[in-house]
């Protein structure tokens, strides 16, 4: 057999196993997908909300945090150099709100600013929301339950875009509800690699146990995470509440989101490599999962890149003679599609992936999901999907030249 | 309860072992029907390439019909140009196992025997058809010689189907480590690939038009 034949099986053969894996989690605890432990002892919770130039959205997330139905013992919001009306939103907010409080500082970054929040911070949780997202009302409630078990040391809920009108919000939308639903799954394992900043809660012992948040990271999110896992906490995820965020609707923000993604997952596997494959779940699933997950992309682009610019040749080439000499550039012989063994696998491959996707949408119920057309469904499975690669091309590139702005 | 759910790993390899292998399975089996196909259209095909050699050389102790032989021959050709096609359709796609590459050797072999019969049916009964013999490289040709190989594939074929069973096209891989036909190509100076020999004659490797290939044979 040739060697592209069997690059794709390689291909198959993993994201098969990573589709069944995530069906068998799913029969496997179908009946707990939604619930959530009963809160025995109420948790004082401080709420780290960093800013940096948030003026448009900051006052409403501050409202909504104060609107949910849990006594929260603080809210505070770190300032970090904010060039825009975001310290006096604060300030007049103040006046309202007593349990709010102001930090302002120079701009260092977010995981720095979480840093300092954690220090004023005198919760037994701490929260930690963008400044851009809106928790739901029971969101608290339902998420601090998890940390009667002691080994827990950060919790996540889904997150849903706030804005789900056009075609772009809409696609970001399905691809957030397979990544809320898998996240689930993948704490059934105790596998869950990221819990997103929109929201999360923090055991605050374990933050400060480990140092607080990497300064350097990018998605301090993602490495905070890998370092809880590290010193043996567990992450769970709670899909019976929301947090709403806006997404991307332009697609220099989309690709610059996503960037910024790939290059803090790029920074943690440089600072966990020594762990690859020593024991615990960061080296035995986390770190081969983003390692294959890269390797994989990189290697279907490269071949993808090939195929494209060898096929493109030859029909230049091809074109260019039929044109000089003047015989038919297309004849039925050229139209002929012949099937293999790659095409039965990829049939199985896209059948399973599709009823993964109708099955995660049918579950997560949410009203936004309800415009999702078999077109959408078609077009993120196929192309959507397919533009990963390409981003973590851009990714490496900025990564290696330590670009590593937002 | 995690501890437990973790052999969930296990499971999911194992359900994609099975799957994955059903699919190979399938794969293997519509590569195997095809070879199949191919095998009974090439003993079909040996079958009536053996008779109209016995055909041939009865001439020289029997009376026979030379233009039913010439028929014959020109429907022969005609038939094993189609199953080339075929046969080309099927290596098109990605395989599993080179059995189907065997089955172009041998009907590379066949060809040529057929080119041959055709050369010496010719020459007794002093017909009037032309062989456009085409030699091609088939294994990893380059990009300017698979875009090259295809131009002249195409060309052929409209120059088969303006002059039907005047032209017997025969296309041959060159590059098959076949000795017999590696003998034929040293004896036509064959040196390199894609090359059309008309008539046992003249060679043709650049690019020319239907026009010009026509006044070669007409």
């Amino acid at each position: 057999m040739k060697l592209l034949p069997i690059i794709y099986l390689m291909y198959m053969f993993v994201a098969i196993y990573f589709l069944f894996l995530y069906f068998l989690l799913y029969i496997n605890n179908k009946k707990t997908l939604f619930s959530y432990p009963k809160i025995k002892e109420n948790y004082s919770v401080s709420v780290l909300v960093p800013a940096w130039n948030e003026e448009e959205t900051i006052e409403e997330t501050i409202k909504t945090i104060f609107d949910v139905d849990y006594p929260l013992k603080e809210i505070i919001i770190i300032n970090d150099g904010s060039t825009d009306r975001t310290k006096e939103i604060v300030q007049k907010l103040q006046k309202k709100y007593s349990r709010l409080k102001l930090i302002n500082k120079e701009n260092t970054g977010k995981g720095d600013s979480l840093n300092v929040g954690i220090e004023k911070a005198e919760g037994k949780l701490i929260a930690v929301i963008d400044a851009d997202s809106y928790p739901a009302k029971d969101s608290f409630k339902k998420l601090v339950g998890f940390f009667e078990n002691e080994k827990v040391g950060a919790v996540t809920c889904a997150i849903i875009p706030r804005n789900a009108e056009k075609f772009s919000e809409k696609l970001q939308c399905i691809e957030y509800c397979v990544i809320a639903f898998t996240r689930k799954l993948l704490g059934y394992v105790d596998a869950i690699y990221v819990v997103p900043g929109p929201l999360a809660i923090y055991r605050t012992s374990a933050l400060k146990e480990i140092g607080g948040f990497d300064a350097k990271n990018i998605t301090e999110d993602i490495e905070i995470i890998w370092h809880l896992t590290q010193a043996g906490y567990e992450r769970r995820m709670c899909l019976s509440t929301h947090v709403t965020t806006t997404v991307p609707n332009k697609f220099k923000k989309w690709y610059f989101q996503r960037r910024r993604w790939n290059i803090g997952g790029l920074q943690c596997i440089s600072k966990y490599k020594k762990y690859f494959l020593k024991k615990g779940m960061l080296g035995c699933f986390i770190l081969p999962f983003f390692i294959l997950q890269l390797f994989l992309g990189m290697l279907g682009l490269g071949i993808f890149v090939y195929l494209a610019i060898t096929k493109f040749l030859k029909n230049y080439i091809f074109a260019k003679y039929s044109i000089q000499i003047g015989t038919s550039l297309v004849t039925m012989n050229d139209l002929h599609l012949t099937t293999d063994f790659l095409n039965y696998l990829g049939i199985i491959l896209f059948v399973v992936g599709f009823v993964f996707t109708l099955l995660v949408l049918s579950i997560m119920k949410t009203s936004s999901l309800k415009k999702h057309s078999i077109f959408n469904l078609l077009f993120f499975s196929i192309v959507y999907l397919s533009t990963y690669p390409f981003i973590m091309i851009g990714s490496i590139y900025n990564f290696v030249k330590k670009n590593h702005k937002w | 309860m995690i501890k437990k759910q973790k052999k969930i790993f296990l499971y999911a390899f194992l359900l994609t072992f099975v799957v994955f292998n059903f699919g190979i399975f399938m794969g293997y089996m519509l590569e195997t029907s095809r070879v199949s196909e191919i095998n009974i259209l090439y003993l079909e095909a040996e079958m009536e390439l053996l008779d109209q050699r016995i055909q041939k050389d009865a001439l020289d102790l029997i009376e026979l019909d030379c233009e039913l032989l010439v028929q014959e021959n020109i429907d022969f050709a005609d038939r094993i140009f189609q199953e080339a096609l075929l046969i080309q359709k099927y290596e098109d796609a990605n395989r599993m196992n080179e059995n189907i590459i065997f089955q172009h050797k041998r009907y590379d072999l066949l060809r040529t025997l057929f080119w041959i019969n055709s050369i010496r049916i010719k020459q007794k009964c002093g017909s009037d058809y032309h062989n456009l013999v085409y030699f091609y490289q088939f294994n990893d040709p380059s990009i300017k010689q698979d875009s090259k190989q295809r131009f002249f594939s195409n060309l052929l074929i409209e120059i088969k189907e303006e002059y039907g069973n005047k032209v017997m096209l025969i296309p041959i891989s060159g590059d098959n480590d076949l000795p017999s036909i590696s003998l034929l190509l040293n004896k036509y100076e064959i040196i390199e690939f894609p090359t059309i020999l008309i008539d046992e004659n003249i060679k043709i490797t650049d690019l020319e038009t239907k026009e010009d290939i026509t006044k070669y044979l007409f």
